[in-house]
């Protein structure tokens, strides 16, 4: 069997991926499909944990989770288009509505 | 087993790295389509088939679809500016997304796992009729209150959609 | 049992072999048997098919957009209703008033989708 620290470790290194892609990238797009990875880093830990401790509700909540980040998905996508639209950039440098 | 978790692994890997560092976006959203589909194979090896069946129709089926859609509705190139207004940026998040990335391997490595009370094993799962069944059970009877919840943020996700999206409403 | 996942894999390989085989004996073929000489009808892609209109990465339209969007929120509707159709025995009247009121709210966004015209082509 696969200790289960590896998976935990897998995880880790995948949300410190989807981090420095939030942090580096300046695409919007781009830093949404970091999220994504972010996501998905915290869904393999619970599923991890919920096979490691015999109990099946981490997985009932990685369920949930999904269903929150294809709202997500469906929102900020469309926020990403409006600002498209208005600003004519995706680019999150440019885009500082503050500071008109 | 164990080198099966490595040929899963690494790809996962190396596929996040190149969402991160793909110059093209739709590269990008093609290189999430594999890494999703890693994570979803990964699932399966922890016993969790029916996350992973919902992660390859959710994730890598429907949300990548859309993130396809925007990158080609937005056109292509129009991504990032060339010229970097935080110069700093690039070291200083490598620097502290390095040390969060050790931080987080350590607390991960040290700590050690007990099984809860009453846990199941993969064959108890299988003798109370398989993993949906056992999910399923939990989620309409524990997990109730989130799952009616759930209803009103995908009721709100459906009209923020619309309000944002519609030329005209 | 993830063994029993083993016929996936299989096939799996068998798709991604058979991809790679087609490209790798279509490069074979042509490097075994075809002339190479310069013409500017060999660079189209589809030699002696139909023009291609336009470049292949087009925009799109937004109003396809909204439908995608659409399409996925109620796609996570139906995700739950997997796990829900195979307990719903055991669950009794009880289950079938759970689902009837998260179907329920759905619905109602999909009145308000219906009453904004979100579904009708602009």
């Amino acid at each position: 069997m696969v200790p289960v620290a590896n998976y935990l470790i897998l995880s880790a290194v995948l949300f410190t991926i989807g981090v420095l892609g939030v942090l580096i990238r300046r695409n919007a797009i781009v830093i949404f499909m970091s999220i994504e990875i972010m996501l998905n880093a915290a869904n393999l830990a619970f599923i991890a944990l919920a096979d490691a401790k015999g109990s099946l509700a981490g997985q009932v909540f990685v369920f949930f989770v999904l269903a929150v980040a294809a709202a997500e998905v469906a929102v900020g996508l469309a926020i990403i288009v409006a600002i498209s639209r208005q600003q004519g950039t995706i680019d999150v440098d440019e885009i500082n509505l503050l500071k008109w | 087993m164990e080198a099966f978790f490595w040929v899963v692994a690494i790809p996962a890997t190396v596929s996040a790295v190149g969402v991160v560092m793909m110059r093209d976006t739709v590269y990008s959203a093609l290189l999430l389509v594999v890494h999703l589909l890693a994570v979803a194979v990964l699932f399966v090896l922890l016993n969790a088939q029916l996350i992973a069946a919902v992660q390859v129709v959710v994730y890598a089926g429907a949300i990548m679809v859309l993130f396809l859609f925007v990158i080609m509705m937005l056109g292509l190139g129009r991504g990032e500016g060339v010229k970097e207004k935080l110069p700093l940026q690039r070291p200083v998040a490598l620097l502290f997304g390095g040390a969060m990335a050790i931080l987080l391997g350590v607390v991960m490595s040290q700590t050690t796992i007990q099984p809860v009370a009453g846990a199941l094993t993969p064959g108890d799962v299988l003798a109370m009729g398989g993993n949906t069944q056992v999910v399923g059970r939990l989620l309409f009877s524990d997990y109730l209150l989130a799952f009616e919840v759930t209803s009103i943020l995908l009721l709100v996700a459906i009209i923020g959609a619309v309000v944002l999206a519609k030329r005209r409403l | 049992m993830p063994e029993d996942y083993l016929p996936i894999l299989i096939y799996f390989l068998i798709a991604v072999g058979f991809a790679l085989a087609g490209i790798a004996t279509s490069h074979l073929l042509s490097f075994l048997f075809v002339r190479r000489r310069a013409a500017k009808d060999k660079l189209i892609p589809y030699e002696s098919g139909m023009l291609p209109q336009g470049p292949a990465r087009r925009r799109f339209h937004v109003q396809f957009y909204l439908v995608a969007v659409l399409f996925i929120l109620f796609d996570i509707e139906i995700v739950f209703l997997f796990p829900w159709a195979v307990v719903f025995r055991e669950l009794q009247i009880l289950g079938l008033i759970e689902m009837g009121l998260f179907i329920l709210v759905l619905f109602l966004g999909l009145i308000y989708v219906w009453k904004k015209g979100a579904l009708e082509w602009e």
